[in-house]
């Protein structure tokens, strides 16, 4: 039974994923952690930071050292604005030999933060390969989804301008962030911000009528630089 | 100023008559003011109670969750004691596969070999229903060991479970809550490790050294007894998957340049040999390496099994047995080298899930409404039918409509008068039967066999509801009428079962026969205990119905009954020639007969027959015996009257009712005959003494 649940929402992907959310709610008593769990992934070519901006948003803590992440889970309470939710990051390795285990890894996440180093410019071209295939396997052109360009505080090896990101994500109706996970320059911002895409879309596909008019407003999306 | 008013409404002491009077001496505006807030008051309270009602009502619910939930966390506890008793049973003995599984990986191919025998004999003596696991060739055990599985939500310890590594394939398996032998497990899953994600969990509040395997649509956590345990699990996990991978990798190299070989070969062969044509070809068998290439360079065939998963997840059933037909056919062309039998192995572990969610949709529980749609059920049934698996399909199909009868005559109440009661019955479940019957026939098509299957079930559903039926009909102590009335309306609904080609009615008279004939065989015996009974008492007097209507409410009661010529045993406006008796007798007589008539069969033909004669018969003896009777020598001409009726109005009738319903004439009318002129020929010799 409960499996059978389970199954269904994961197989409604993130688009349905808040009544599950509010199937959770109904079934478990307040006095546990919160139960609506917004589920992030960390995607991205080696090295742009990822585990980097995941240890910093965890434990407030810059890693120097470079250690190639298999894949590792986090989960963590947050006060979403008004409301308290727990947040579960998947850190991904990008080394994996089969498309097929990556779409597994993709299949369970409902916003994706697309992580390149503006330092390397071949880290910003292999996004559209991540963002295709988080398309395909979502088979949703409004999964939350923001681009994140880390290493902000590193603007003298600058290789991929902010224009040219801000075009990309122009043209795949996302917005670009740039972070830096040594200075902690917005990292808090683009959890906070997937976080509350996640749970728009989770209200949205609750309401009954959420045709066309439920899809987010894309418009007048900027740039944030600190 | 609600407050205020509230106050001093509530207040213990609060007098009703001096409040009013104190306010209509304030007059009109005060009143009208007080009006307002009188009502404002009510409104506020109304809606407080509102509140309160809901408050309780959600603390309630809330409880209820809460007492539910704890019920859940004791059951795991004892699930858990149980558990760890079967582990300190379980120390004692020394673990087959003991720690030196690691180093396996480094023994030689042959050493290899052998361990897999013992590996995975090992794993069908502690594993219930993992023998297909077991009967993949070159598969071995790599790793095992104990894990808590946790839900990946909320991070509650669910169950323990015992995970098998294979070189190939992780092996989840359950822990038997009772341990049968060497038996401890059974079996769960099998995840294959090409496209098995695994990650890691960082360690957070209670929740320590786990780790989530992501399988589409699967997302499983489990807990390793300690940091160490899961490092472990985690690099051989890794390992493994990194060996398998590329062991197929190298597979599919060495196939390509045997593909390559192969063309160099042939191409030289025509050209090096002006003879080729003369000589043999060679058998057109392939080598296992071709079959091998072949089956890996066909895209669609190798992203077969990850479609499969997809499709059996997404419920898309015909899509998924579509791909399994299509493998099917392209594998069937092939002998069963290796590669061919791992591949198939592959598919057939999916095969057997896919039977296993089919079987579930038409399994009946009672979590599931009853009436799960007969769509969802003929499509499970289609797709079961498709993968060959009709007679499993047929067996729950009918299981689950049994199931469904039953639930709907629960649904009756048995109230009311039993005629009512019994024609819902027999609507319910006849119709039941008949539905059943026409989806069986939607869902198994041209399955002639399965047809058979369907023809026993009905006869066993129709044997059940004789026994609801014989406990409300039969064991009750309800009157012949009723009950033929009822089995009537069953025999009469059984027959119309013809429609879809079912025929029951014999069967069900089969059924009801011993009940039935002891019914008419009590029900006759009845009738001549009557006849005795009214015959002593008899003073052969005509009725008097004392006025005109009377006796014309009587013509119409005996036409009613098909006597139409009543009339010429009627006189003087007020009085009949029948006697009290003869109208009795002749009344009880056609309804003993119509009742008789209704339950009418050929195997019971005999003893109606003679309950209609024996019954007359009496009757007709017992007027013979009047008209020689001392007593009644006046009333001669009126015995023989009632005689008359009796054998020229009420036989006749009676004969074609009985020709009617059994095609027969009624037999022996003949002695009936005879004593109706014996009556007539004594009452003359008498009669004519007086004249
Ligand atoms: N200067 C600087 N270095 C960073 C930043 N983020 C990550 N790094 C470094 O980049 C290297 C790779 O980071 P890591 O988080 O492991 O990358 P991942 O493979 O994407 O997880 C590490 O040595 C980090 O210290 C950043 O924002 N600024
Ligand atoms: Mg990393």
């Amino acid at each position: 039974m409960f499996s059978c649940l389970n199954l269904r929402r994961r197989l409604r992907g993130g688009r349905q994923g808040s009544s599950s959310a509010s199937w959770d709610a109904m079934s478990k008593p307040k006095t546990q952690a919160p139960a609506v769990i917004h589920k992030v992934i960390m995607v991205g070519s080696g090295g742009v930071g990822k585990s980097a901006l995941t240890l910093q948003f965890m434990y407030d803590e810059f890693v120097e050292d470079y250690e190639p992440t298999k894949a590792d889970s986090y989960r963590k309470k947050v006060q979403l604005d008004a409301e308290e939710v727990q947040i579960d990051i998947l850190d991904t390795a990008g080394q994996e030999d089969y498309a097929a285990i990556r779409d597994n890894y993709f299949r369970c996440g409902e916003g994706f933060l697309c992580v390149f180093s503006i330092t390397e410019q071949e880290s910003f071209q292999s996004t559209s390969e991540f963002r295709e295939q988080i398309l395909r396997v979502k088979n949703d052109e409004n999964i939350p989804f923001l681009l994140v360009g880390n290493k902000m505080d590193l603007e003298e090896r600058r290789q991929v301008t902010v224009e040219e990101a801000q075009a990309r994500a122009q043209e795949w109706n996302v917005s670009y962030v740039e972070t830096s996970a040594k200075t902690r320059a917005n990292v808090d911002k683009v959890f906070y911000d997937l976080m509350r895409e996640i749970r728009a879309q989770k209200v949205a596909a609750a309401k009954p009528d959420n045709d066309k008019k439920g899809k987010k407003k894309k418009s007048g999306r900027k740039c944030v630089i600190l | 100023m609600g407050d205020g008013l509230a106050r001093i409404l509530s207040k213990p002491e609060f007098k009703p008559e001096n409040f009013v009077n104190r306010l209509s001496l304030g007059g009109e505006e005060d009143l009208e003011d007080m009006r307002h807030k009188v009502q404002r008051l009510s409104e506020e309270t109304a809606v407080a109670l509102k509140k309160n009602v809901y408050k309780n009502y959600s603390q309630f619910i809330e409880t209820a969750r809460e007492i539910s939930i704890l019920e859940g966390e004791m059951y795991q506890l004892s699930h858990m004691l149980t558990d760890q008793k079967g582990i300190m049973n379980t120390l004692m003995e020394l673990s087959l596969t003991g720690d030196n599984v690691e180093d396996a990986e480094e023994v030689e191919e042959e050493v290899v070999e052998e361990d897999t025998l013992k590996s995975l004999a090992f794993l069908l003596e502690k594993v219930e229903g993992c023998s297909s696991v077991t009967e993949v060739p070159d598969r071995h055990l790599v790793h095992n060991g104990d894990l808590v599985e946790m839900d990946p939500e909320t991070f509650l310890q669910l169950q323990k479970v015992h995970a098998f590594l294979l070189n190939d394939s992780l092996m989840i398996a359950t822990w038997l809550p009772y341990r049968r032998g060497p038996v401890k497990y059974r079996f769960q899953t099998l995840y294959e490790l090409d496209s098995l994600a695994v990650v890691n969990v960082r360690d957070v509040g209670n929740c320590k050294n786990a780790f989530k395997i992501l399988m589409f649509p699967d997302t499983r956590m489990f807990q390793a007894e300690n940091p160490k345990a899961k490092r472990q699990w985690l690099d051989i996990l890794e390992e493994s998957k990194k060996k398998k991978s590329a062991l197929d990798k190298q597979r599919k190299q060495a196939a390509a340049a045997a593909i390559q070989e192969q063309r160099v070969s042939t191409s030289s062969f025509d050209d090096s040999n002006p003879f080729a044509e003369e000589e043999e070809p060679e058998p057109a068998r392939p080598s296992s390496v071709t079959l091998e290439t072949e089956l890996l360079h066909v895209e669609w065939l190798q992203e077969t099994p990850e479609d499969l998963d997809v499709a059996i997840a997404q419920r898309d059933f015909e899509g998924a047995v579509d791909l399994i037909e299509k493998v099917n056919e392209y594998l069937q062309n092939y002998p069963r080298v290796l590669p061919v039998r791992e591949y198939r192995a592959r598919i057939d572990h999916r095969i057997k899930q896919l039977t296993e969610v089919l079987m579930q949709e038409l399994q009946s529980s009672p979590e599931r409404s009853i009436r799960g749609g007969p769509r969802a059920a003929r499509r499970a049934v289609a797709q079961l039918i498709r993968l060959g698996k009709s007679p499993q399909a047929c067996d729950l199909f009918l299981k689950n409509h049994s199931a469904m009868i039953k639930y709907n005559i629960r649904q009756l109440k048995i109230e009311g008068a039993t005629t009512l009661y019994i024609r819902r019955l027999c609507e319910v479940f006849f119709s039941s039967i008949t539905e059943t019957g026409q989806e069986f026939m939607k869902a198994f098509p041209e399955h002639f066999a399965c047809f058979s299957a369907f023809v026993v079930w009905a006869r066993e559903e129709l044997q059940a509801f004789v026994k609801t039926f014989g406990t409300q009909v039969f064991q009750s102590k309800t009157r012949f009428s009723t009950i033929a009335e009822c089995v009537y309306e069953a025999r009469h609904s059984c027959h119309l079962l013809s429609d879809i080609g079912l025929e029951l009615l014999f069967a069900l008279d089969r059924m009801m026969e011993k009940d039935v004939a002891r019914l008419i065989q009590q029900t006759g015996d009845h009738q001549v205990e009557a006849v005795k009974h009214r015959a002593a008492e008899d003073l052969w007097r005509p009725v008097n119905f004392q006025n005109a209507d009377s006796l014309k409410a009587f013509e119409d009661e005996m036409n009613e009954l098909g006597l139409t010529d009543i009339h010429s045993y009627t006189y003087d406006k007020v009085f009949t020639a029948l006697t009290t008796n003869t109208i009795q007798f002749t009344k009880a007589y056609m309804i003993f007969c119509e009742d008789m008539l209704k339950v009418h069969c050929s195997s019971h033909h005999h003893m109606i027959t003679s309950a209609f004669v024996d019954i007359l018969t009496a009757q007709m003896k017992h007027i013979e015996k009047s008209v020689v009777s001392e007593h009644f020598k006046k009333e001669h001409k009126f015995v023989v009257q009632n005689a008359q009726f009796l054998v020229e109005s009420v036989l006749p009738l009676v004969d074609r009712k009985y020709t009617a319903v059994s095609g027969h004439k009624l037999p022996e009318t003949g002695d009936l005959c005879e004593s109706f002129k014996r009556i007539q020929s004594l009452a003359k010799v008498t009669l004519g003494e007086f004249v």
